[in-house]
């Protein structure tokens, strides 16, 4: 069997246009102007307020960004290759810059790995802070749509004063850091994650351990361990449903084998184990920012590259963990100066068989709810 | 956890931010101080100066016209292009220099990079907003005025929580 269709087989077959006629069933389409799942259409069936069929409609927000990688050089890359999330723009770049590297045949200095490890761990936290935002806002809790707003820009801030902007960083090259950390970001770093340690305190009595919360998610949207391996599901998706699996630990990249950190799972599988991961790791990631702060070394950034470099005749595969799971890149290079070709995998892709798993068989009103819990981001799916 | 102890718990914890100053920056009166002047990159050491990435700042007697930063941002978002000036320098000899679109910009600052002889660097001043699109386009003599951006006001975290105070300096 190909994978396609063993991929078939483990999904409801979808109902045909006489049979929805006969059952009274209603199609409804949610979407694409962002009701609240992006710029993203879902075909629903729904059989009163149970959902018997769910359709994902990917590819509203196609930019073509694997054939603009074709036109530019490996420099001019790098600007547009953060576009599909520029919440979380420093991950989307990371394995970029690891798969030049090795094309280039160049390795960035130590402090600038350790640099590299901060901002993605900031960004990472960035994107979680965001996504936890709209996870309240459509669960009808407004203070935890503020909340998180107002801790983001704390590190949106920290992020502004290394790379000199607010979300599209730009900040990781081929070859370390486009510059290195201003005196005062240390101080300031330590200062604002130890005060953030404390808003995530308060987070769970405000939003987890909050009746509100819990009623919508706990038991919800139920991924079991086989079906989120065999989906493909990645990240804190998988991770939720009692898969330790985390890039950062199986192919360590950078300098992630010398810090101490968990990987953090839970086992139930459900909305509520996957909003809680995300935010576990929000704990792991201020531990790592402080502990890559106390070790890292002096030294160069960045190594010198010629203004336009040629790659060498190959082909690599570099992947890290970003905000929402996996994120690997695929580059063929021909000896030119230009890619030959970029392959992105991206984890929100990845998440749209399971979406239609869990949707089929929900109530319309846990839409939402297993929806946001799948992390998924429509411009980073459609690329 | 029975559900009324959880309510209580919430409403415990929000409550209590009642008393905390807030942390909204009040922004066309208060705005937020940036490190440094703007990013700025060293083309002999191969590596940036850490600022905030805002309009461009252009150096008249230092660029040359070689056209390095319009050809990096070709691929990137066309929003360089050269064109001719008035003034004779002595170290520009086709008279050319970048004029930028700042409706096309990412703001990326690669073409900082790209420019090697110190004459493009980036600024604070991220109030470029206009009314019509041509007003956008800044020429050479707009790029080339500092502008005079007073960012003042830095997070001030203490144990009662996060809020902005005046940089007393
Ligand atoms: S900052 Fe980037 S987009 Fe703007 S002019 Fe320079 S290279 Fe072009
Ligand atoms: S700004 Fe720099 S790169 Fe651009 S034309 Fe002038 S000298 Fe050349």
């Amino acid at each position: 069997m190909s994978d396609i269709e063993r991929l078939n087989s483990m999904l409801p077959n979808s109902l045909s246009v006489e049979e929805s006629r006969e059952k009274g069933i209603l199609t409804l389409s949610v979407g694409p102007q962002h009701p609240g799942s992006g710029h993203f259409r879902l075909i629903i069936k729904v059989d009163g307020d149970i959902i018997v069929d769910a359709e994902p409609d990917p590819g509203y927000v196609h930019r073509g960004e694997e054939k603009m990688c074709e036109y530019r050089n490996f420099m001019q890359n790098i600007p547009h290759l953060e576009r599909p999330v520029i919440a979380d723009s420093c991950s989307i770049l990371y394995p970029y810059c690891l798969a030049i590297e090795e094309l280039l045949n160049i390795e960035a200095p130590r402090r600038a790995k350790f640099i590299r490890v901060i901002m993605s761990e900031i960004n990472k936290m960035i994107f979680e802070l965001y996504w936890l935002g709209i996870y309240g806002i459509f669960l009808g809790h407004s203070t935890m749509f503020m909340w998180p707003m107002a801790d983001r820009e704390l590190l949106i801030d920290l992020a502004e004063l290394a790379s000199g902007a607010r979300v599209t960083h730009a900040y990781f090259v081929p070859g370390g850091v486009r510059n290195d950390l201003p005196d005062i970001f240390k101080d300031r770093a330590v200062r604002q994650l130890k005060y953030f340690r404390n808003r995530l305190n308060e987070y769970s009595k405000v939003f987890y351990e909050n009746p509100l919360f819990i009623d919508r998610t706990k038991g919800v949207g139920i991924l079991s361990r086989e079906d989120a391996i065999n989906l493909g599901v990645t990240g804190p998706v998988l991770r939720g449903s009692n898969v330790p699996y985390d890039i950062r630990k199986v192919e360590p990249y950078d300098v992630y084998d010398e810090l101490n950190f968990d990987v953090k799972y839970m086992k139930d599988g459900d909305c509520f184990a996957r909003a809680y991961v995300p935010y576990l790791e929000m704990y792991e990631s201020v531990d790592l920012i402080l502990q890559a702060l106390e070790k890292m070394p002096d030294g160069p950034v960045r190594a010198k590259l010629p203004p336009n470099p040629k790659g060498k005749v190959g082909e690599v595969f570099k992947r890290v963990e970003a905000g929402r799971g996996e994120l690997a890149y695929y580059v063929i290079s021909d000896g030119t100066q230009k890619p030959y070709r970029v392959k992105l995998s991206v984890p929100s892709f990845r998440a749209i068989p399971a979406m239609r798993k869990l949707l089929i068989g929900a109530r319309l009103a846990d839409m939402p709810a297993i929806y946001w819990g799948l992390n998924y981001w429509p411009v980073e799916a459609d690329r | 956890m029975s559900s009324i102890e959880g309510m209580f718990k919430a409403l415990e914890a929000g409550s209590k931010h009642v008393l905390i100053k807030r942390f909204t920056l009040f922004y066309p009166e208060q705005k937020l101080k940036f490190v440094g002047d703007g990013y700025q990159f060293d083309p002999k050491e191969g590596v940036g100066i850490a600022g905030y990435r805002g309009r461009h700042i252009l150096f008249h007697d230092k660029c040359t016209g070689c056209q390095l930063c319009s050809i990096m941002c070709e691929g990137i978002a066309e929003a360089i292009s050269m064109v001719k000036i008035d003034k004779e320098y002595k170290q520009n000899k086709k008279g050319i220099m970048p004029q930028i679109d700042y409706g096309k910009c990412v703001f990326c600052g690669l073409c900082v990079d790209a420019c090697p002889f110190y004459a493009l660097f980036m600024t604070d001043d991220y109030e470029l907003s206009a009314y019509t699109k041509e007003h956008l386009i800044y020429t050479p003599d707009q790029l080339s005025i500092k502008p005079n951006y007073k960012g003042e006001y830095v997070i001030d975290i203490n144990e009662f929580g996060a809020t902005h105070k005046k940089d007393i300096k």
